[in-house]
């Protein structure tokens, strides 16, 4: 039996625990998978298949991490359903993510607005010297938007292994604009994955199915 | 021997029993913090055994501080608990009383 007693910690411990099955560490990593199709720009052309591989993509992935938690972590750890502690601190991710969507959206709308303004798009080319540079910009602004939602996102969520998971996402991103080869996000996203299927096997060891009235090993 | 209460002294004998007690005291704070919780998610967090958690739940239900539900989830049977409002009151009234009871102890 635990013998500390400290209610925001106890809160935190449960919601952690929802993390040991590593399914969120797979699920990040293969987000990052399908980002490098999403960024990727062949030299045939940036196509809607890229757009729609990586929806679907993403898609398939969600549905992976909800049957992963419905038929593996569910019947060996148990539902839980958080109270009003938990609801305060999401409605708090909520307004933080909200602002930083809005300014992404500003930052898309303004990099639109280069793009289609020549003038705007040859003075930024000026300020950075060549358009190696500007891509360097955008690839830095791209990880910086991703790393910080992440880190956000992981904070709000006590999600401890969410800070070094939105460093290599952050690094997967920007790699992926500035090098636009989905070798290297994809090869991150493994790094983000092995920890995640180590933790799940251990999961899966430490809590095998128990019938009511039984009791784990 | 009686004695006059001294003005914001604790009378232990109002100390609540049924949570005075560490395993379920733990069992409560667990479910003060969360809205709901299936009997397995109790035991994994609390580490109690199967047995030992039923009694323990048995008793905070017969006091009327959690509320346990039977069902069934497809072919698996569940089984989930909740704190009462009468529950989180007597949680509340605990604390305030645990924190009375050594304010003023000298450090």
């Amino acid at each position: 039996m635990n013998s500390l007693l400290n209610l925001k910690e106890i809160e935190k411990r449960a919601i952690q625990s929802t993390y040991q099955d590593g399914l969120m560490d797979i699920q990040y990593g293969l987000i990052v998978a399908c980002m490098a199709i999403f960024i990727y720009r062949p030299e045939s052309g940036y196509s809607p298949l890229n757009i729609i591989l990586a929806i679907v993509g993403i898609v398939l992935t969600n549905l992976l991490f909800m049957v992963g938690k419905r038929m593996i972590t569910l019947p060996r750890m148990g539902m839980v359903k958080f109270g009003e502690m938990r609801h305060k601190k999401n409605r708090r991710m909520a307004i933080v993510l909200g602002v930083f969507i809005l300014a992404q959206v500003v930052l898309v709308i303004f990099t639109s607005l280069g793009l289609f303004n020549s003038q705007i798009g040859s003075w930024i080319d000026k300020v950075l010297g060549n358009h190696s540079g500007s891509l360097l910009v955008v690839s830095a602004i791209g990880s910086l938007m991703v790393g910080v939602s992440i880190i956000v996102m992981s904070y709000f969520t006590d999600f401890d292994r969410g800070f070094y998971i939105s460093i290599l996402m952050a690094l997967a991103v920007f790699l992926m604009i500035f090098l636009n080869r989905p070798l290297w996000p994809i090869l991150i996203g493994l790094v983000i994955i092995i920890p995640g299927v180590v933790l799940l096997v251990r999961f899966l060891k430490r809590y095998p199915i128990i019938k009511e009235g039984g009791e784990h090993d | 021997m009686t004695e006059s209460p001294l003005p914001g002294a604790v009378n232990i004998d109002t100390i609540d029993r049924v949570l005075h007690e560490p395993a379920r005291l733990q069992i409560a704070a667990l479910l003060y913090v969360v809205e709901k919780a299936e009997f397995l998610f109790v035991m994994n967090q609390t580490g109690l055994t199967w047995g030992n958690l039923s009694s323990h739940l048995a008793k905070l239900e017969q006091g009327g501080y959690v509320m346990i539900e039977k069902s069934f989830k497809g072919k698996r049977p569940s089984t989930s608990i909740s704190m009462t409002p009468k529950g989180r009151g007597a949680f509340k009234e605990y604390a305030t009383q645990m924190r009375q009871l050594f304010q003023d102890l000298p450090a």
